[in-house]
């Protein structure tokens, strides 16, 4: 996987070598954030998978994406309203962040019952806060002109941007890195808790305390990955079935192999988006990541009937 | 004192009626069954016995211990659950499950390999769990509670109706196996459906009706009568000596010969 994930980046943008060491900077900034997101959304997604024991989880079931939406078009609207113009670049860290943990937390509460997140309270009000979010969203985009559903529409579909801030990338690189280990030392509990409630806390797993730690982890991560690329649809579904399929059942390194295969997902990709160029500039990763894993994962669903 | 104590324990879930009220009861160390009609709460005062279900009232003691209190790493070493119906999210195989047992345990491969044996599914344990029939499904979580009191002389099983999908001759061995764990100087505590089985094979009864009052404890000989299964079942009971030990048979089920 990282051999796939490597070679491709490289052989992105055209099929030379750089020979510049600049390109190699940006191609590097490519890789790692690629990297980054992959793993985040992968690990997510299998830890979301596991203690909502759903297979249909993903990392933006949490709202958080729709929070960072929401974040972003409000942060373009002020500016709007404050200079009367919509500036086209990147959104803003802090309104992302502020979006994506406000709905975050909003979530994380509501779906609280006896002082643990519920599974199915979580996936509905995750739905629900999502619904919401995305409404307001559409709202305040119509008080802007048409420039402002430009930024926002871009952002949706996903990009790993090499304009990211050579701090930002780096920290939450480092912060996937360690949320994935955090998410593999809980690999035992969450192989347990694939059995039903009692028997989890039978067997003595501590049920509310690891679906807390596990959607904070969750969380942490996607915020993260959607900082760095927006939201990148399916990787967080598919990564987690394409890493069971070689690696098993097993959480531990069903985990390591989710990160890798994200990983591989995100760079595959964005090498993509790099070498199909379209008379607007560069597709969106979103729209890639979409139209391929579609067909893939309703090929996994065919290939395993029980997924 | 080993046993499992319970202190007027009142048992309810969110907003309804109380399903046990004010319900003390003493368990020493032994094969106890529990009989009453469906719907009586025998369910849910299991999983108050496991430490699954917190009383709003009252506490279940393990040496002086409240069960609900223990953290759960904790708890897992000493008391084992066997649900009614168990469930399994993942494509985990035979072997894992049962190795789940050990999750807050060191896990020995002996140990895991004898409880597979003991309910006879060594030779498919590398299978997918969810391929097996539900009969089987039971054993395999019944072996997991085993492996998991593997070792903890006086360790408490609670077994929630572990016969309900077993044959007569896989009954018959499962019953062995819990018997094999007092021996050991265990506890076990099942829900039972049969009373046959129940006054043959259990050491202590639990006569639970509905509305979940306790109707008497005690020596299984004494509890499983036919006057107190009538006065429970409200259908008339006949006990019956055969070949194989006494028999207790209700009597509105019968067909006219």
């Amino acid at each position: 996987m990282i051999a796939i994930a490597l070679r491709f980046s490289i052989g992105s943008e055209g099929f030379a070598l750089p020979n510049r060491a600049d390109v190699w900077s940006l191609r590097l900034t490519n890789v790692v954030a690629g990297v980054s997101v992959g793993m985040a959304l992968g690990v997510a997604g299998a830890l979301l998978q596991a203690i909502l024991r759903n297979p249909l989880a993903s990392p933006f079931l949490l709202g958080l994406t729709s929070g960072a939406g929401l974040g972003v078009v409000v942060a373009t609207y002020i500016t709007y309203l404050a200079t009367g113009a919509i500036l086209m670049s990147g959104p803003p860290v802090f309104a992302v962040l502020l979006g994506s943990f406000g709905a975050l937390g909003l979530v994380y509460l509501l779906s609280q019952r006896r002082g643990t997140p519920e599974p199915t309270s979580l996936v509905l009000v995750g739905v629900i806060v999502s619904v919401c979010c995305a409404a307001l969203t559409s709202f305040i985009q119509h008080l802007m002109p048409d420039q402002g559903m430009a930024v926002y529409t871009r952002w949706v579909m996903g990009a790993i941007s090499a304009e990211t801030g050579t701090v930002t990338l780096w920290t939450v690189a480092g912060a996937t890195v360690a949320g994935t280990l955090w998410a593999m030392t809980l690999g035992d509990d969450l192989d347990a808790a694939a059995l039903s409630d009692d028997e989890a806390r039978s067997v003595g797993v501590s049920l509310g305390r690891l679906r807390a730690v596990s959607v904070l982890i969750a969380g942490l991560l996607t915020a993260g990955s959607v900082l760095l690329a927006g939201p990148i649809a399916f990787v967080g579904l598919i990564a987690p079935h394409l890493a069971r399929r070689v690696a098993g059942p097993g959480h531990r390194w069903g985990i390591c192999a989710t990160a890798l295969a994200g990983g591989a997902l995100v760079v595959l990709a964005d090498s993509g988006v790099a070498f199909i160029r379209t008379p607007s500039g560069r597709m969106p990763i979103g729209v890639l990541t979409a139209i391929i894993g579609g067909p893939l994962f309703i090929w996994l669903l065919r290939r395993e009937r029980e997924l | 004192m080993n046993g499992l104590v319970c202190e007027g324990i009142t048992l309810r879930y969110e907003r309804s009626e109380p399903v046990i009220s004010s319900l003390s009861l003493t368990l020493e160390p032994g094969l106890w069954a529990m009989v009453g009609p469906n719907g009586a709460g025998k369910s849910t005062l299991l999983r108050a016995l496991a430490g699954l279900h917190a009383p709003e009232a009252g506490r279940v003691l393990l040496k002086g211990e409240p069960v609900h209190r223990m953290a759960a790493r904790h708890r897992a070493t000493r008391i084992a659950y066997v649900p009614q119906r168990s469930s399994v999210w993942a494509g985990f195989d035979v072997r894992t499950i049962v190795a789940m047992g050990r999750h807050a345990l060191p896990r020995r491969d002996e140990t895991i390999e004898r409880a597979l044996d003991g309910v006879a599914l060594l030779d498919r344990a590398e299978e997918p769990y969810r391929s097996l029939s539900v009969g089987q499904q039971q054993r395999v979580t019944i072996a997991r509670a085993l492996a998991q009191l593997d070792g903890s002389e006086g360790g408490v099983l609670v077994a929630d109706e572990p016969l309900s999908a077993q044959d007569p001759a896989f009954a018959a061995r499962v019953m062995g196996l819990l018997r094999g764990h007092v021996e050991r100087g265990g506890l076990v505590v099942a829900a039972l459906h049969d009373c046959t089985t129940a006054l043959r094979c259990a050491d202590g009864g639990v006569l639970l009706s509905s509305g979940g009052t306790l109707v008497t404890s005690g020596p299984a000989v004494d509890t499983f009568t036919p006057g107190w299964m009538e006065r429970v079942f409200g259908v008339g009971f006949d006990l019956v000596r055969t070949p194989g030990g006494p028999a207790l048979l209700p009597r509105g089920a019968t067909m006219p010969l």
